[in-house]
């Protein structure tokens, strides 16, 4: 009996890299390469229906670009995002050292203030 | 920015990272990983290119949303959900119909693996198998084998059999599901 029977149902825990994937679009891959992608097809509904998409994009050299383009988009959002973190953080601290100089000035005067007072009052 | 220094961080431990200091950079790297399946799926369902780049945009913005929000287990089948969700909901408004949105859930139950078989010893599983492969219709009988015990390509079988390479996808992924009801059939009889 043939072992392979419980392959069949064994679900395969190898992932594809992008650069497999687009070697299988490409049609680079051996024979035997191209088996072992698809038995993840088989087995990866994400996979496949990836697979199924980038196969309809007509040039494929374009997926690459595709891929670069919306990667650099992603970081410079992200980018964007942690400058404004960081942005209001700055103005919050701002805020935090401007309330401890006037607080200090506050004391400052009313101890100047009190010593100026005790001095009047002694003479 | 290169991100292959980080290859051998887990997706799970980049969502780790991520939960630890809620650096956005953690995100990046990992959505980064899915972004030419995330390409794909959305260029399946809604087969056009600028549409399809759009959608990926807006599932990683999604993504950061939610994931700032709950913690997930499984990013791969919850992106891919999230994709899949973006798409559906796309073709509704283009075509005015409300599609079946899936939840985590729904995904989960399809890669299962076979769960009545977890005790059985592997000459039972191998007797329940050849059982339920008899019991395929002809094309996929014929795709299955050709596939995973004869290890041909799709486009090798489609060669030898005369059938489309979608025809040859299908027959052996909607093989692959009979087998598996069947066998759990068989083995609940057992």
């Amino acid at each position: 009996m043939n072992k392979d029977l419980l392959n069949i149902l064994s679900n395969s825990s190898k992932e594809i890299d992008n650069q497999q994937l687009m070697d299988y679009l490409a049609g680079k891959l051996s024979e035997d390469e191209k088996h072992r992608v698809e038995m993840q097809l088989a087995d990866n509904d994400f996979m496949n229906d990836a697979l199924e998409g980038l196969e309809n994009v007509k040039d494929k050299k374009d997926i690459n670009f595709f891929v670069e383009q919306l990667n650099r988009d992603l970081h410079k959002k992200l980018q964007q995002k942690k400058n404004r973190k960081q942005k209001r953080k700055l103005l919050q601290q701002r805020w935090v050292y401007a309330a401890v100089i006037i607080i200090l000035a506050l004391i400052i005067a009313t101890w100047l203030m009190i010593v100026k007072y005790q001095a009047l009052k002694t003479k | 920015m290169n991100t292959d220094r980080y290859q051998h961080i887990s997706d799970s431990a980049l969502l780790e990272k991520f939960s630890a200091d809620k650096d956005n950079q953690w995100l990046g790297i990992l959505l980064q990983r899915y972004t030419m399946l995330l390409l794909g799926v959305c260029m399946k369902y809604l087969k056009n290119e600028d549409d399809a780049k759009d959608s990926v945009q807006q599932v990683f913005l999604k993504a950061i949303a939610e994931l700032h929000k709950y913690k997930v287990e499984y990013f791969k089948s919850w992106i891919y959900m999230v994709a899949k969700n973006h798409c559906l909901m796309k073709l509704r408004d283009r075509q005015g119909k409300r599609p079946a949105v899936l939840n985590e859930q729904t995904m989960a139950v399809e890669d299962e693996p076979l769960s009545a078989a977890a005790h059985l010893d592997k000459d039972k599983m191998l007797d329940a198998m050849s059982l339920a492969i008899e019991e395929l219709n002809n094309e996929q009988k014929q795709c299955v084998t050709l596939f995973y015990l004869d290890k041909k390509s799709y486009t090798q079988i489609a060669e030898t059999t005369g059938y489309s390479m979608m025809q040859v996808k299908s027959y052996i992924q909607n093989g692959k599901r009979n087998l598996k009801i069947v066998v759990e059939r068989i083995i609940k009889k057992q």
